[in-house]
C-alpha cells in the first residue's frame, strides 16, 4: 500500500518526467501536476493526525509515517522513511503554492519550455522530499537533488553572468552539504544509533558527550547555514538571484532558503537541544550580523532584484534569530516567518522580473511613475513591498511580531537590533515605491506594457495568500503547533 | 584434470578465447567483428560462470565450482584459494573488460591489429582473474605480471601514433620497475616470515622490522599499479597517450588489481592488528611478540598515502585542460578513496572499498568510452571542445553527465552509494580514522568543481566555432548511433543504466559484498 506522502512524491516524479517529454504542451502538464500536487497536500491536511493534549507526547511522532527497508548491512541500516508533522506540512503547503505560482508566472517561457518546466517541478520534488524525509541518507539525497535543477535553471535560463553564478551556487552549497553530512554521520555512529532513522537518532543523540554534541551541532549549523544564507557565507545568493530567471529566483528564495531553516530545526535544534544551549551566542551573533548586514547592504542597491535578494538575507537572519532562541514560540515564529518570506519574496522577485520584462530595466533610478501605465504591476509591487516591510494585516507582520516577541523573552533589549533594521527596511521599501511607482513618469519605453494575464495570475495567487494569512495567521499557527518540538519545548 | 578445468572455468574460457583469436588471425581471418564477438562471448561466459559460482539465484545450473570449495578456512591449495570476495572481484574485473570489448565491436572492419587488441584484452583479463584467486605472494605477483605484460602491449598495439609508442614504453619501464620493487618486497617478507604464503602473514613475523621494509616495498610496487601518489606519475601520460578504449580498460579495469593485491597482502597483518590490542577472541595472543610501532606504521602509512593520493589527484585534476588528462587525475584520486578501505581493515571498510572499486570500474570505463565516442563525433581533446555537445546530443550528454556525477559522488548514482558506505565505515571505525572520512569528503567536494566544469561546457556553453544551424530542414545524415557505432552506444547506455540502478537500489549487491568481506576477514586468505 502506497502512503499519501509516497503518492505525492510519485506524482511529482511522474509529472516531471512527463513534462520533460511533453514539448510545447509541457506547461499544461506542469500546471496539471502542480494542481494535483496541491490537491494531495490538501488531502494531507485533511487526514492529518492532530496531537491530542499539549505536552503529552514523549517522542517525536509523525503523521503518514512510512518505512520501507532500503539498504541493510550489519552496521548500517538505511530505510526509505517519510512522515510529516506540523512544521513540514506547512512548508510543503508553501512548496505547492510556490510551484503553481511559478508555473503560471513562467507561462510565456519560450526557451526550451519542456526542460524549464521539468526543472521547476524537479525543484519542487526535491524540496518536498527534504521536508518529508526521516532518514539521514534519504534526506541528504533530496537535499542534493535540489541543487541540480537549480544549477541548470540558473545556468541555462539566467542573465549574462549566469555560468559563473550557477557554478558558485553549486560549489558553495555542495561544500556545505558535505560538512552537514559529516555532522549527521558522526551523530549516528558516535551515538551508536541502531539505524539512520530520525526517531532512532533522536533517542540516542542525548547519550553523546556534550563536547561531541557541540561539534556536531556546529557542523550542522554551518551546513544548513550556507543555505540560509548566513553572513559571511552569503555571497553566492546575490549572484545566483540576480542571474537566475524569475522562476528560478522565486524557487530559490521561496524554497531553497527554507530548506536551510527547516534542516536546522529538524536535524539541528530538535535533535541536539543541549548543544544549542552551549553555542546559542554564536547563533545570536551570526543572526545579528546577517540581519544588520542584509539590511545595510540592501540600502546600497540600485537594482530592484538585488535589493530583494539582500533583504532576503535580512529576513532569514530573523528566522535564524528565532530558531536560536530555542523556545517553542521561537520555532513557531521561525516557521511562520519562513512561510511568509517564501510567499512575499516570491512575489517581489516576480515583480522585479516583470519590471525587467515591461520596462526593460530593474534599476530603481531607471524608471518612475509607472502607476498610470501599469496599474496592476504597481498594485502587486505595493502589496509585496508593504508585506515585506511588515505592515499589519499582511502575512509578514504576525510572523515578525512573534519572532521579535520570542527574542524579547530570551534576550531582552537586544531585540532592538533587529527592530531598528526593520525600520531601515521599511524606509527603503517606501522610498523604492515612491520612486518607481509614483511621481512623474520617467524612463518608460513606448513598448512598455502592464502584466500579461499569466504573470498576473501567478502574482495574484501569492497576493491572495499574503492577505489571507495576514488576516488569519491562526490557520497556519494551529498547524505548526502540531509538532513535537513545539509541544515539548 | 577435469576437476581443475571446472574450477578454473572462467580462466580457461578466457585463455581459449584468446588463443582462438590469435589462431584466426594467423589463418588470415581479419574481420574485427568476428574477433570481437569471440572476445565478448568468452568474457560474458566467464562472467556468467563467476556469478554462478557466487551462488547468484537462478544461475545454479551453471555452477562449476562446488560451494564447499569457497571460503575454506585455512586455505584450500598452497597457491590459490577461492574466496567469495575474490569471486566478487573477478566479476568486477570482467565488467570493464566486457564493456570495452562490446564498445570495440564498432571499430572499422578489417582494421589492422584487431586480433592483437582482442586477444590481449582477454589475456590481461585472465591475469586479473588469477590475482583474485591468489593465496601466495609469488603467485600473486606473477598474476599481476600476466596482466602487466598484456597491457604494455595493448597501449602500443596499433603502432601508428608515436604518442602511443611513447606511452607504451613509459608504461613498460615503470611497470618493470614496479615489478622489481614488488619482488624485492616479497623477498624481504620471505625473509621475515620464512614463507611466501599469504595466510602466514596473519601470524607475527620473526623479524618485524624486516617485514615492515617488505611491506613498504610492496606498497610502492603495487602502488604503481593502483596509481597511488607518489607512484602515480606514469598514469596520466599513459592514459592520455593510449588509444581511448585501452585507457578505458586500464583506468576502469586493470588498475584495480593493484587494489586487490594490496588487500591480499595487508589483510593478514590487519587481522593481526585488530586482534592484538585486546588480545581476546579466537586468534592467537600475539601482543608480546610485536613491537608497538608495527601496527601504527602500517595503518599510518596506508592512511597517509590514501590522503596524499586523493588530494594530489584532485588538485591536479582541477588544473587540467584536456579531458583525458582530467579523467586520469580523477582516476588517481579515486584510488585514494579505495585505499581508505584497506587502511581501516574492517569488514565495513572492505565493503565500502569494494563497492567503490565496482563503482569506479563502471563509471571510469564509461567515461573513457564516452570520450572515444565523442572523438568519433569530431570533438577535440580539450574540455573546451565539449562545448555544446550536451545540447546537440541530449541523450549522450545525459549519459556522460551521469558518469561524471557518479564520479563526483552526487546522490542517486552508484558513486554516491560507494562513497557513503566507505566514509560511513571510516566514521564508524572511530578513533583516528575519522580524519580519513573528513579528508575524503573534502576531496569529493573539491572534485565536484572539475566535473561541474565539464557539465557546464556540455550543457551551458555554446560552441563559438560551430557553424550556424542551416535554414530549413536539416539534411538527413548518419544518425548518432551510426556515427558512434552500435556497440559503443550499447556499452555507454548499459553503464549509464547501471550507474543509476545501483545508485537507487544497491541493497542486494551491498549485502553480498558485506557477507563476502566478513568471510574474507574471518577466513583470512
Amino acid at each position: 500500500m502506497v502512503g499519501l506522502i509516497s503518492l505525492t512524491l510519485i506524482t511529482l516524479l511522474v509529472g516531471t518526467v512527463l513534462t520533460f517529454l511533453a514539448g510545447e504542451r509541457s506547461r499544461w502538464v506542469a500546471l496539471g501536476t502542480s494542481a494535483v500536487f496541491l490537491l494531495e497536500v490538501g488531502a494531507l491536511f485533511h487526514g492529518f493526525t492532530w496531537l491530542s493534549t499539549p505536552g503529552a507526547v514523549a517522542a517525536p511522532t509523525f503523521s503518514y509515517a512510512e518505512t520501507v527497508p532500503w539498504i541493510h548491512l550489519d552496521w548500517l541500516s538505511i530505510d526509505y522513511a517519510v512522515g510529516v508533522d506540523g512544521i513540514s506540512l506547512v512548508l510543503i503547503l508553501l512548496t505547492a503554492f510556490l510551484q503553481i505560482a511559478t508555473v503560471l508566472y513562467s507561462w510565456g517561457e519560450t526557451k526550451r519550455p519542456a526542460a524549464y518546466f521539468g526543472l521547476v517541478l524537479l525543484t519542487g520534488l526535491g524540496s518536498v522530499g527534504v521536508f518529508v524525509s526521516l532518514d539521514v541518507l534519504l534526506f541528504f539525497l533530496f537535499w542534493e537533488a535540489v541543487l541540480i535543477p537549480m544549477f541548470f535553471l540558473i545556468g541555462f535560463w539566467g542573465g549574462p553572468r549566469r555560468r559563473y553564478a550557477a557554478l558558485k551556487f553549486f560549489v558553495y552549497t555542495h561544500v556545505a552539504s558535505i560538512v552537514m553530512l559529516v555532522g549527521l554521520l558522526a551523530l549516528v555512529f558516535y551515538s551508536h544509533a541502531p539505524s539512520l532513522d530520525y526517531t532512532a537518532i533522536s533517542s540516542s543523540a542525548s547519550s553523546l558527550p556534550i563536547v561531541t554534541q557541540v561539534f556536531v551541532f556546529l557542523a550542522l549549523f554551518f551546513g544548513f547555514g550556507v543555505k540560509f544564507p548566513i553572513v559571511p557565507f552569503h555571497t553566492w545568493l546575490p549572484d545566483a538571484h540576480v542571474e537566475a530567471p524569475t522562476g528560478g529566483s522565486v524557487l530559490l528564495a521561496g524554497l531553497l532558503l527554507k530548506l536551510g531553516g527547516y534542516g536546522l530545526i529538524r536535524w539541528g535544534t530538535e535533535l541536539l537541544p543541549d548543544a544549542l544551549g552551549h553555542v546559542q551566542w554564536i547563533l545570536y551573533g551570526v543572526a545579528f550580523l546577517s540581519i544588520v548586514w542584509g539590511s545595510w547592504v540592501s540600502l546600497a542597491q540600485r537594482d530592484l532584484k538585488r535589493l530583494v535578494a539582500y533583504s532576503s538575507i535580512n529576513h532569514m537572519g530573523i528566522v535564524l534569530l528565532a530558531i536560536a532562541v530555542g523556545s517553542q514560540l521561537g520555532v513557531l515564529a521561525a516557521v511562520l516567518l519562513m512561510f511568509a518570506h517564501g510567499v512575499v519574496s516570491g512575489l517581489l522577485f516576480m515583480v522585479s522580473g516583470s519590471f525587467h520584462h515591461a520596462f526593460g530595466t530593474r534599476e530603481i533610478a531607471g524608471v518612475g511613475g509607472i502607476t498610470p501605465r501599469a496599474p496592476v504591476l504597481a498594485t502587486m509591487t505595493m502589496v509585496g513591498a508593504l508585506a515585506s516591510l511588515g505592515l499589519p494585516a499582511l502575512i509578514s507582520f504576525p510572523a515578525e511580531f512573534l519572532a521579535l516577541l520570542a527574542t524579547w523573552d530570551a534576550i531582552g533589549y537586544w531585540v532592538f537590533i533587529p527592530l531598528i533594521t526593520l525600520v531601515v527596511t521599511a524606509a527603503f521599501y517606501l522610498w523604492m515605491m515612491q520612486r518607481m511607482l509614483f511621481g512623474p513618469p520617467k524612463g518608460i519605453p513606448d513598448r512598455a506594457h502592464d502584466l500579461d494575464s499569466a504573470e498576473a495570475a501567478g502574482m495574484a495567487l501569492l497576493v491572495g495568500l499574503t492577505i489571507l494569512y495576514g488576516i488569519l495567521p491562526g490557520l497556519l499557527v494551529s498547524v505548526i503547533q502540531q509538532s513535537p518540538v513545539i509541544r515539548l519545548g | 584434470m577435469l576437476n581443475v578445468v571446472a574450477e578454473f572455468l572462467p580462466e580457461v574460457l578466457l585463455l581459449v578465447g584468446a588463443l582462438l583469436v590469435f589462431l584466426l588471425d594467423v589463418l588470415g581471418v581479419k574481420r574485427s567483428e568476428l574477433l570481437g564477438a569471440i572476445a565478448l562471448g568468452a568474457i560474458l561466459l566467464a562472467l556468467l560462470a563467476v556469478l554462478a559460482d557466487l551462488g547468484t539465484a537462478g544461475l545454479g545450473v551453471f555452477r562449476t565450482l562446488p560451494a564447499s570449495a569457497v571460503d575454506l578456512p585455512a586455505a584450500g591449495g598452497p597457491l590459490y584459494d577461492f574466496t567469495s570476495l575474490g569471486l566478487i572481484f573477478q566479476a568486477i574485473f570482467l565488467l570493464p573488460a566486457g564493456l570495452v570489448a562490446l564498445a570495440s565491436l564498432s571499430r572499422p572492419s578489417g582494421e589492422k591489429g584487431a586480433a592483437i587488441f582482442f586477444g590481449l584484452l582477454q589475456t590481461a583479463t585472465l591475469g586479473m582473474l588469477l590475482v583474485a584467486l591468489a593465496s601466495d605472494l609469488i603467485f600473486l605477483l606473477l598474476a599481476v605480471e600476466v596482466t602487466g605484460i598484456s597491457t604494455y602491449l595493448l597501449v602500443g598495439y596499433s603502432r601508428k601514433d608515436p604518442r602511443q609508442i611513447e606511452a607504451a614504453m613509459k608504461f613498460y619501464i615503470v611497470g618493470a620497475l614496479s615489478t622489481a620493487l614488488s619482488f624485492f618486497g616479497a623477498s624481504l617478507l620471505f625473509g621475515a616470515y620464512g614463507t611466501t604464503s599469504l595466510t602466514a602473514l596473519a601470524a607475527p613475523p620473526s623479524y618485524p622490522d624486516l617485514a615492515l621494509f617488505g611491506y613498504g616495498f610492496l606498497i610502492a610496487g603495487l602502488g604503481f599499479k593502483l596509481t597511488l601518489v607518489p607512484f602515480h606519475a606514469w598514469a596520466v601520460d599513459v592514459y592520455d597517450g593510449a588509444p581511448t578504449d585501452v585507457s578505458a580498460f586500464l583506468a576502469g579495469g586493470s588498475k584495480k588489481i593493484g587494489f586487490f593485491a594490496l588487500l591480499l597482502v595487508f589483510v593478514g597483518p590487519l587481522i593481526l592488528l585488530r586482534l592484538a590490542p585486546s588480545c581476546t577472541g579466537a586468534g592467537p595472543c600475539v601482543v608480546g611478540v610485536l613491537p608497538a610501532h608495527f601496527s601504527d606504521a602500517i595503518q599510518l602509512t596506508l592512511g597517509v598515502v590514501a590522503v596524499l593520493t586523493m588530494t594530489f589527484g584532485n588538485l591536479l585534476a582541477l588544473l587540467q585542460k584536456e579531458m583525458k588528462r582530467m579523467l586520469a587525475y580523477s582516476s588517481i584520486s579515486q584510488a585514494g578513496y579505495m585505499l581508505i578501505g584497506i587502511a581501516l581493515g574492517t569488514a565495513p571498510g572492505i565493503t565500502g572499498a569494494t563497492m567503490q572499486v565496482l563503482a569506479h570500474a563502471l563509471m571510469k570505463t564509461g567515461a573513457f568510452l564516452a570520450v572515444a565516442a565523442a572523438a568519433s563525433l569530431g570533438v577535440g581533446p580539450l574540455i573546451d571542445d565539449w562545448r555544446g555537445v550536451g545540447t546537440k546530443h541530449p541523450l549522450f550528454g545525459a549519459a556522460f553527465a551521469l558518469m561524471l556525477l557518479g564520479l563526483a559522488g552526487i546522490p542517486l548514482t552508484v558513486g554516491f552509494v560507494s562513497k557513503f558506505v566507505l566514509f560511513s565505515a571510516a566514521v564508524q571505525a572511530e578513533g583516528l580514522f575519522v580524519w580519513l572520512a573528513v579528508a575524503g569528503l573534502l576531496n569529493s567536494a573539491v572534485s565536484v568543481f572539475y566535473y561541474a566544469r565539464v557539465l557546464k561546457a556540455m550543457f551551458l556553453d555554446t560552441d563559438p566555432s560551430a557553424p550556424p544551424p542551416p535554414l530549413g530542414l536539416p539534411e538527413p545524415g548518419p544518425s548518432f548511433a551510426e556515427r558512434v557505432g552500435y556497440g559503443r552506444c550499447a556499452a555507454i547506455a548499459l553503464i549509464a543504466v547501471a550507474v543509476v540502478g545501483l545508485g537507487v537500489y544497491p541493497g542486494p549487491v551491498l549485502s553480498g559484498i558485506q557477507t563476502a568481506a566478513q568471510h574474507f576477514l574471518t577466513v583470512g586468505v
